[in-house]
C-alpha cells in the first residue's frame, strides 16, 4: 500500500480540524444550513432519512487491516442508535459502496469531527467523497495482484488522488466528477461509465500510457464515455486531465442540474468540446507559469510506487509447476470446492490467489458489513493477506495476497463470519445501494427488493446453473446501484407516493463477460415491490429456456433473442400492473 | 487577502440614481461593466485607474487585451457553489500575467477564502454576514501547503526543491 509521509498525515489533520471549525460554527448556529451544506458533502456528510451518513474515502479500494479496525470501531461507538436496524447485531454497521467507499448512516452530527479525528489517526478521511467537486478515484479490486494486468493502476491513482485532492480551481464544478482507472485486460472498474476513465496500456515501444475516455456517466441520461485519445504518455496525464476539469468547469451546464455532468457537455459540443480539450492542454504547457511542471517525472513515480512493490515484503513467489487446485478439494466438501470456483481468483505472483470475501449473504444488505464483522475481516487479512484487503466495485472484500496453500484454512476461517458464500459473480451476487429505507434521494427501497431475491434464489445449485449474471439495483435514478449496467437492472420509480419498480435487461458494465458497455432497455412498464421476485424468477426461466446450450450465459442469451420472451414472461406474472393489449 | 470593507473602499461603480450610466465621465477608481468600458475605453486617458467586472459567463480570454489598461478586475459568485469565477482568475493570473488586484464579489462566504487565495484573488468583499475574525482564521489551516501547484507555489510539490 501507500505510504503515507509526514505531509500527509499532517495534511487529513488539518482537514479534520478544518472541519471541526466549520461543524462548531454550524452547531453554533453562526454557519446556516444552506452555507453548511457543501462544506460538510466535501467531507463525506450527507443529512440523510435517520441522521447525517458519512461516506468515509476508501482510495482505489486499498485498505489496511488496521484501517478496518477503525472503520469497525466506529461503527461500534459511532453508528450504534438505539432503534438502529443492527441494535441487537453488537453494534453498527458499514456499506460498501460501487465506488469503493464506506459509508454510515447513524452517526449523530455532533460526533462528526470526533469521527474525522479517528479517521486521520489511520490516515483516512471523507475529503471530497460527495459535493460537486472531483470524487475518490476508485480502480480494480485486483489491482498489482490482477494475472492479466499490464500496469499496475495504483501508484497513477494515488498520483491522481494527490493531485485531485483539495484542488483550489475545482471544488465547486457544475457537478460530481467522477474518475476510474484500470491497468489490465479486463475492465473490472466500468471505466467506460466514468466521467473520466482511464485504461493503462503498453504501445509497441514498451511505453506506458493511457486511453482516456470522457462523458460516461449513469443516472437520468446513461452515456458510454467517448475515447478522446487512444494513448497519452502516462508523463502528461494531470495537465491533460486539469485541460478536461478546466473546459468542463467553464462551459458545464449550471442551470439543471440534470444536464450539469460533463457527459451532456461532451455530448452537446462532440468534437468542439475535444478541440477546446487539446487546445487548453497546449495553452497550459506553452503559455501557464511553470505550467510543464506538471509533467510527471521517473523520481515521482517511483517515490510513489514504493508502496506498491511488485513482490511485497512477505511474499515469497512458488517456484516450478503448480499443484492443482482442487485436488484434495473434495475432502473438504462440495462447498469448498464451489467456493474455490467463485470466490477465489487467478495471481500475478505463482503460488498466491486473491479471495473473495462475499458480503452477500441472507439476512444482511448487499455491501454491508458489522463492526464485529469489520473486526473478522480484517484478522484474516492479518493472518491470511499481509494485512491488506480491497473493497470492491461489486461491494465486496477482497484479500488479495493469499498463499495456495492456506485457502482451505482461510475458507474455515471465513464461514464463522459469513464470508464464504461461493456465490461471487451469481446472482445473488447482486450490486445494491441503500435505498429508501437510509438514503433521503432514493424513491423506492432496495433493502427488501435484494432480500426477497435473495430468499427466492437461495438453492446455491440453481445459482450455479443460472451462471454468471448482473443483477444491479437503484433506489432512484441517480443510480447508485449502477441498474443501468446490470444485465438486470431494477430501478426504484415513486408514482402516487407508492414504490414501483422498472426491470431492464442487457446493461453491461464493460467487462469482457459482458462484452462493452451499453445501458440496458426497460421491459416494459413499472412493477409493484412484491411482483419484482417473480419478475425476476420469469426472466431466469425464460433464460435457461432460451439459452442454446448450459454454457450460454444470460447476458449472451439476451443479445442472441432480444427483449421480446423476456417481456412476454414477465408480463405474464403482472398482478398489479396487468398490460392491456 | 485584503477583506473589502465597502465604507472604505475608493472604488465605485458608475451608476446614477441606481441605475448603470451606459457612458461614464472620466473618473478615477471607476469599477465598470464590460459595456461601459467598451464605451469609453478609446475616451479614457490611459494611467487613469479603472476597474472592469467580468461576470462569470464571459471569456476571460476577451478581456485579455484591456488588462494592461486595468488596475482591478472584479469577479463575480452569483452563487456561493457557482466555481466559474475560479478558473477566470487562475487564468489571469497564471496565462495573462495580470498582476493588478482581483476581486471576488457577490456571495462570498468566508469558508472560500482559501480556495481564492490558491487561485488568484487577492481581495474579497465578503457578504454582509461574514465575520472578518473567522476570515483570518480559516486562512491559517494547512500551514504546510498543498499537493498541486498555485498561483503562489506555482509548481506541484513533487517538482518543488524541497519536497519531501
Amino acid at each position: 500500500m501507500y505510504r503515507y509521509t509526514e505531509f500527509d498525515r499532517q495534511f487529513v489533520h488539518q482537514r479534520a480540524a478544518q472541519f471541526r471549525d466549520q461543524l462548531q460554527r454550524h452547531l453554533a448556529e453562526e454557519l446556516p444550513d444552506d452555507d453548511f451544506r457543501a462544506l460538510r458533502l466535501q467531507n463525506g456528510w450527507y443529512v440523510q432519512r435517520h441522521a447525517p451518513m458519512l461516506r468515509v474515502a476508501v482510495p482505489y479500494g486499498e485498505l489496511s487491516s488496521r484501517q478496518l479496525r477503525a472503520l469497525g470501531r466506529i461503527a461500534r461507538e459511532y453508528d450504534s442508535r438505539p432503534g438502529g436496524p443492527y441494535e441487537d447485531r453488537g453494534g453498527g454497521f458499514g456499506h460498501l459502496t460501487t465506488r469503493q467507499n464506506c459509508q454510515y448512516n447513524w452517526i449523530a452530527l455532533a460526533d462528526a469531527a470526533d469521527v474525522m479525528d479517528i479517521l486521520a489517526d489511520v490516515d483516512m478521511h471523507g475529503i471530497q467523497t460527495s459535493g460537486n467537486c472531483i470524487r475518490n478515484i476508485t480502480s480494480d479490486c485486483f489491482a498489482g495482484v490482477a494475472a492479466d494486468e499490464i500496469v499496475d493502476p495504483r501508484p497513477y491513482c494515488e498520483i491522481l488522488r494527490q493531485w485531485s485532492t483539495l484542488h483550489p480551481e475545482f471544488a465547486f464544478l457544475p457537478r460530481k466528477f467522477k474518475i476510474a482507472v484500470s491497468g489490465t485486460l479486463e475492465d473490472r472498474a466500468a471505466t467506460a461509465w466514468h466521467d473520466i476513465g482511464l485504461v493503462l496500456k503498453k504501445n509497441a515501444a514498451g511505453e506506458i500510457g493511457f486511453e482516456v475516455r470522457v462523458g460516461g456517466g449513469m443516472g437520468r441520461t446513461p452515456i458510454i464515455g467517448t475515447v478522446i485519445r487512444e494513448f497519452l504518455p502516462w508523463q502528461e496525464i494531470l495537465v491533460f486531465i486539469e485541460a478536461i476539469v478546466r473546459v468542463y468547469n467553464r462551459y458545464g451546464r449550471r442551470d439543471n442540474m440534470y444536464k450539469a455532468r460533463i457527459k451532456i457537455l461532451v455530448k452537446a459540443e462532440g468534437q468542439k468540446f475535444i478541440d477546446a480539450v487539446e487546445a487548453e492542454f497546449g495553452h497550459i504547457r506553452e503559455h501557464d507559469v511553470d505550467g510543464g511542471s506538471q509533467l510527471l517525472t521517473d523520481a515521482e513515480l517511483a517515490r510513489v510506487s514504493a508502496g506498491f512493490e511488485l513482490v511485497p515484503e512477505g511474499v515469497t513467489p512458488a517456484s516450478g509447476p503448480r499443484p492443482d487446485l482442487f485436488a484434495g478439494a473434495d475432502e473438504h466438501g462440495p462447498a469448498y470446492r464451489r467456493w474455490l470456483e467463485r470466490n477465489v481468483h487467478p495471481h500475478r505472483i505463482p503460488g498466491y490467489r486473491a479471495v473473495t470475501l462475499s458480503l452477500k449473504r441472507a439476512g444482511l444488505p448487499p455491501g454491508d458489513a458489522t463492526a464485529d464483522q469489520m473486526d473478522d475481516a480484517a484478522a484474516l487479512a492479518d493472518r491470511f493477506s499481509l494485512g491488506e484487503l480491497r473493497v470492491s466495485h461489486d461491494q465486496n472484500l477482497v484479500l488479495p495476497w493469499v498463499q495456495e496453500g492456506e485457502l482451505a484454512a482461510l475458507w474455515q476461517a471465513a464461514r464463522g463470519p459469513g464470508f464464504a458464500t461461493p456465490n461471487i459473480g451469481y446472482l445473488t451476487d447482486m450490486i445494491a445501494c441503500p435505498g429508501g429505507d437510509l438514503c433521503a434521494l432514493a424513491n423506492a427501497r432496495s433493502i427488501p427488493i435484494a432480500a426477497a431475491i435473495n430468499e427466492r434464489f437461495d438453492d446455491l445449485d440453481e445459482l450455479h446453473d443460472i451462471g454468471d449474471i448482473d443483477l444491479h439495483i437503484s433506489g432512484c435514478i441517480n443510480s447508485c446501484g449502477h441498474h443501468h449496467s446490470g444485465h438486470i437492472g431494477i430501478l426504484g420509480v415513486d408514482k402516487d407516493g407508492k414504490e414501483w419498480y422498472q426491470v431492464s435487461l442487457g446493461g453491461m458494465d464493460g467487462s469482457a463477460l459482458s462484452g462493452g458497455a451499453a445501458p440496458g432497455k426497460v421491459i416494459g412498464p413499472s412493477f409493484a415491490a412484491d411482483e419484482v421476485p417473480d419478475v425476476i424468477e420469469a426472466v431466469i426461466e425464460t433464460y435457461r429456456g432460451q439459452r442454446s446450450a448450459a454454457a450460454e450465459r444470460f447476458i449472451d442469451t439476451v443479445k442472441r433473442v432480444g427483449l421480446e420472451p423476456f417481456k412476454t414472461a414477465a408480463n405474464g406474472v403482472r398482478r398489479a400492473t396487468a398490460v392491456h393489449s | 487577502m485584503k477583506l473589502v470593507d465597502s465604507n472604505h473602499d475608493r472604488w465605485h461603480e458608475a451608476t446614477a440614481d441606481d441605475a448603470l450610466v451606459a457612458v461614464p465621465a472620466a473618473e478615477p477608481w471607476s469599477l465598470l461593466t464590460i459595456a461601459q468600458w467598451q464605451a469609453v475605453r478609446d475616451a479614457w486617458p490611459a494611467g487613469m485607474p479603472v476597474g472592469l467586472i467580468v461576470p462569470n459567463d464571459v471569456d476571460i480570454e476577451t478581456v485579455v487585451a484591456d488588462l494592461p489598461r486595468l488596475q482591478l478586475v472584479a469577479l463575480c459568485f452569483p452563487k456561493w457553489v457557482d466555481g466559474r469565477a475560479y478558473s477566470q482568475a487562475r487564468l489571469l493570473r497564471m496565462r495573462f500575467a495580470f498582476g493588478g488586484e482581483i476581486r471576488a464579489t457577490g456571495e462570498v462566504l468566508v469558508d472560500m477564502l482559501p480556495l481564492m487565495v490558491r487561485t488568484g484573488f487577492d481581495a474579497a468583499l465578503l457578504r454582509a454576514d461574514q465575520s472578518v475574525a473567522t476570515a483570518r482564521r480559516v486562512l491559517g489551516f494547512f500551514p504546510e501547503g498543498h499537493y498541486q501547484g498555485d498561483v503562489n507555489q506555482t509548481r506541484p510539490r513533487f517538482a518543488r526543491p524541497a519536497a519531501a
